[in-house]
């Protein structure tokens, strides 16, 4: 019996009975519905189809979560979570007392970025502060950006100063923190700030600040503690999030 | 149970999401009036430094906003 080039379908002979007409035609339709079937697995809505190891039947892919991305394992196509460049909310504080503290922050992100809404201190003009592993050494710096570089600089305080002079009547504010490669333990630590606030004077107008945050030790940073200068959080919400 | 009047801390862990709120310690108390009264020095020595600046403005007889002008 002849067969077809691609698919190796049966096909009657130039020289078949035409009594047979009907049995080849079934056979022939049946290798068709098949081998159709072979390439197109899919089920279900967004299911993809990748090439088997067998000629001619591929494998159905099933439609991944929501989020994941197409990616490669063994050689074959697959629904993964993206390693990098997400973000997950790990924790929501209201700040609140003389101190709110940010404790076993989880090691397993590169970097972490905290978005600081409505800070409210309760004492006008006062400054919001920040502490790294509860150390209150002098073992911080921070520098504006814009400032001249400077070299041998001495690490001058016990907290890292986020804002100052705020109004403690009105509050608009918000403030971003990134701390990079926070769990690395060979390193000094290094984050940056960014924010605006109602200024304490006239509680119209804003402070600006962006401001370099060093910290001279090599510890991953485990903790995290929010702090006025002096009295106590009359407000606001800290996000803190991990980023890889 | 009456409220204290201690400072409070408050601890978040960002594994379990356990809140704890708890008066200040010895300790954190010390450090809490260190840095209030380095905040109190601290914002004095600007406000010296800033009346030093006007005193010299008004010895030579410039406002501040011409100072800028002059220093562009």
């Amino acid at each position: 019996m002849a067969t077809t080039t691609n698919y190796g379908w049966t096909t009657p002979d130039d020289t078949a009975l035409v009594k047979d007409g009907a049995s080849a035609i079934r056979t022939l339709g049946t290798s068709v519905d098949t081998t159709t079937k072979n390439l197109n697995p899919e089920t279900t809505l967004g299911d993809l189809a990748y090439r088997s190891s067998t000629s001619n039947v591929n494998t159905r892919l099933g439609i991944g979560g929501t989020g994941t991305v197409l990616t490669v394992a063994a050689g074959v196509p697959s629904w993964a979570t993206p390693s990098s460049g997400s973000m997950t909310l790990i924790s929501t504080t209201t700040l609140s007392g003389s101190s709110t503290v940010l404790s076993s922050i989880p090691a397993t992100y590169n970097n972490l970025v905290l978005i600081i809404q409505k800070p409210l201190l309760s004492v006008d003009g006062g400054a919001l502060r920040m502490r790294i592993n509860a150390d209150t050494g002098t073992r911080y710096r921070d520098q504006e950006f814009g400032a001249t570089n400077i070299t041998a600089a001495t690490f001058n305080r016990t907290f890292l100063q986020i804002m100052d002079d705020n109004s403690n009547a009105t509050t608009t504010g918000l403030i971003q923190i990134e701390f990079t490669d926070y769990t690395n333990t060979t390193t000094f630590k290094l984050g940056q700030t960014t924010g605006i606030q109602n200024y304490s004077v006239t509680t119209t107008s804003l402070n600006i600040t962006a401001r370099v945050l060093a910290y001279n030790q090599i510890s991953a940073i485990s903790s995290l503690t929010f702090l006025p200068d002096s009295g106590t959080f009359t407000s606001g919400t800290v996000l803190l999030y991990g980023v890889k | 149970m009456t409220k204290s009047n201690k400072p409070q801390v408050k601890i978040v862990n960002c594994e379990t999401g356990e809140e704890i709120v708890r008066d200040a310690n010895a300790d954190e108390i010390a450090q809490i009036d260190l840095d209030a009264a380095n905040a109190k020095t601290r914002k004095a020595e600007a406000e010296a430094k800033e009346a030093a600046k006007v005193a010299i403005l008004d010895r030579i007889g410039l406002t501040a906003d011409e100072l800028k002008t002059i220093l562009g």
